[in-house]
């Protein structure tokens, strides 16, 4: 197997008193998008700011294609990076702008040109090249901002809240178009974002972050299916947290529900709210409660079922059109569907 | 049906006086520059051109023949011509001794801020005549501060002698008009967007490119409002040749003052005024004007 082309090993930083990094590993394999996934203040944007070299660890090194540059400067790294709010020069043209990187190195002027343009046409701007920044859209300067970093080939592409400056319809373009992009380019991207949704939709592998820690690094499959904490389980995606406690290696919850474990001790069952049904009737095993919400939005249906505990059930249906209408205050019975969709955290062993 | 008479109140730029209250509370400023600028100025362009007969002026006579005289004396142009050398050459000097400080206050904590903040306005607050007595006493001469160190250090053999030279004018007019080149270009600078210097570091750049391509062209504003007023100010300044360009120095202003207050020649005073000032604000609209279209970026921006 050949060596992850980014790799940090025990990364620590602190500001002043404050630990923002602490013992962050990360390997990030060739052509891989890694999206760096956390609330804000976890530390995702230091890190990614330490692979470029902005953020100088405490402890840790980082290495990327195999060469340790913990040390080296920002300018002597072949890292590109789009910032949150892509920073482009005011003072020069969306031409100057992407030309910064070429001129610094010195090449001929006939060179610069046809790598400019050939790096605008790659993002569709070859039409805009005399533009100011403030003339810009949103959505035009970031891709500036790509060109500006894509023109000099970089090793890595890194990407901090890129679509955070746009507006919703807009992002969700951006979004799949910078994934074909990266994936055509097949160029190691790390990103950060605090939206689930958009590291569900970009990534290859995500880490979630919380508290200057990697929580867990997995698929978005991964993550969303085997969450490695409540934490993960409740940041990606939308779940019902319900604790428990394991009994002869079964934890037994609502009516008749017993789930078969190999962990001990009191553990939280995390099931997601697309596992879950609602019935009418209130005989048969699962939560009888009363519904306490419900909303019907398009295809799906969303329901919210007070069983008694310290939080409603949420439950997630495809819409039945010709079914029975549910309504608030209605009494019911929520169900599991299907019996393998749920994850049991806490102490003991790991399944 | 008759049209509506249309009468001068409902010119647009009447209405947006007259409705737009704004202009009230700026107008007992506005009638203080009319009347204790505007008209003085109106006297002073004025004497240059009255007649003047035996010592006394003629009201409502008009002439250019003091325009004449002074436009084809050699010797007005080499005062101009000092004038402005040392304008050009303060403004040089004040612009790469400030600078460094402006751009030292944006790297430093606020402590450090403060400190800079205080040794930069400081000055402002004794008089200019006072400072200026300061560098007589300092230069002054074999038995001068600066002399006296230097001998004493063995640095020299002979006293330098700056004072009642060009240098000592320099030195002068750099040091009193040091502030108004920092102030502006502390404003440009500390708001800089400082995610610039770390694109351009992440594209490649050294911290010396960097400086050079994107910290200088965006604190454009603050250079030209800094050049702007310090090459109005020194450009003018009478007091600092005066006193420390010695008895037989002289500039434009030196010799308005010379003229006005000493000779009570007032036509020329006025004339010798009257150019100074005239050019002074052409040079400045120049600057101003260069520095705009070096900035034709901001364009885009309004």
């Amino acid at each position: 197997m050949t060596a992850p082309h980014v790799r940090l090993q025990g990364i620590r930083k602190a500001f002043g008193a404050l630990a923002v990094l602490r013992d962050c590993d990360l390997e990030v394999e060739k052509g891989e998008v890694m999206t760096l996934l956390g609330p804000s203040g976890c530390g995702k944007t230091t890190l990614l700011r330490t692979i470029a070299g902005f953020v100088v660890p405490d402890a840790g090194s980082v290495s990327i294609g195999g060469r340790d540059v913990t040390l080296h400067p920002p300018n002597r790294r072949s890292v590109g990076m789009v910032f949150q709010h892509y920073a482009l020069f005011p003072h020069m043209t969306v031409f100057g702008n992407v030309a910064y990187g070429l001129r610094v190195r010195r090449l001929g002027r006939e060179e610069i040109d046809r790598r400019v343009r050939a790096a605008l046409e790659l993002v569709e701007l070859a039409a805009l090249p005399e533009r100011w920044p403030a003339q810009l859209s949103g959505g035009q300067q970031q891709r500036v901002a790509l060109a500006r970093v894509l023109v000099l080939a970089p090793e890595v592409l890194l990407l901090d809240e890129p679509f955070g400056a746009l507006d919703a319809k807009l992002r969700q373009a951006m979004q799949v178009d910078l994934r074909q992009l990266v994936r055509r380019l097949g160029i190691t991207t790390v990103f950060v974002t605090h939206d689930q949704d958009e590291a569900l939709t970009l990534s290859d592998r995500i880490a979630v972050m919380r508290g200057g820690v990697i929580e867990q690094v997995g698929t978005p499959l991964e993550i969303y299916d085997r969450p490695a904490s409540t934490y993960v389980a409740d940041f990606v995606g939308l779940s019902n947290l319900l604790p428990g406690e394991v009994r002869a290696g079964r934890i037994e919850l609502g009516r008749s529900v017993v789930l078969p474990t190999d962990r001990t001790g009191r553990v939280t069952v995390v099931i997601r709210p697309e596992h879950l049904a609602v019935r009418r009737d209130e005989a048969g095993p699962g939560w009888p409660g009363t519904l306490t919400f419900v909303k019907h939005a398009g295809a799906t249906t969303e329901y919210q079922v007070d069983v008694g505990g310290p939080a409603p059930l949420r439950v997630l249906a495809m819409r039945d059109p010709g079914g029975d209408l549910l309504e608030v205050g209605d009494r019911v019975r929520v169900e599991l569907r299907d019996s393998a969709a749920w994850v049991v955290l806490g102490e003991g062993a790991r399944p | 049906m008759s049209a509506p008479a249309v009468t001068w109140t409902d010119a647009a730029w009447v209405r947006r006086i007259v409705r737009g209250r704004g202009i009230w509370p700026a107008v007992p400023a506005l009638l203080y520059v009319f009347v204790m600028l505007a008209v003085p100025l109106a006297v002073l362009f004025a004497f240059g051109f009255l007649t003047i007969d035996r010592g006394r002026v003629i009201p409502g006579s008009f002439t250019v023949a003091h325009y004449q005289r002074i436009l084809t004396d050699s010797l007005s142009w080499l005062l101009f011509w000092r004038s402005f050398r040392l304008g050009v050459a303060t403004t040089l000097l004040c612009l790469v001794l400030g600078y460094p400080v402006a751009y030292l206050y944006t790297l430093v904590g606020p402590a450090a801020r403060k400190l800079l903040l205080i040794a930069v306005i400081s000055p402002l607050l004794t008089s200019a005549l006072v400072r200026t007595y300061a560098w007589l006493v300092i230069l002054g001469g074999r038995r001068g501060l600066l002399n006296t160190v230097l001998l004493r250090l063995g640095i020299v053999d002979t006293p330098l002698r700056i004072l009642n030279t060009d240098w000592a004018v320099l030195i002068g007019l750099t040091q009193v008009h040091l502030p108004f080149m920092i102030l502006p270009l502390i404003a440009a600078l500390a708001s800089r967007d400082r995610f610039l210097e770390e694109a351009s570091a992440n594209l490649g750049a050294s911290r010396l490119e960097t400086f050079l391509r994107v910290v200088v062209p965006l604190s454009l504003p603050g250079i030209a409002a800094g050049t702007a007023l310090v090459f109005a100010l020194s450009y003018t300044n009478f007091i600092i040749p005066q006193l420390l360009g010695g008895g037989t120095y002289s500039t434009v202003a030196v010799k308005v003052y010379e003229q006005t207050i000493v000779i009570l020649d007032w036509a020329t005073g006025a004339v010798l005024a009257a150019l100074l000032l005239g050019s002074c604000f052409v040079l400045v609209l120049l600057i101003t004007w260069t520095a705009n279209r070096a900035m034709a970026w901001r364009e885009g921006t309004r």
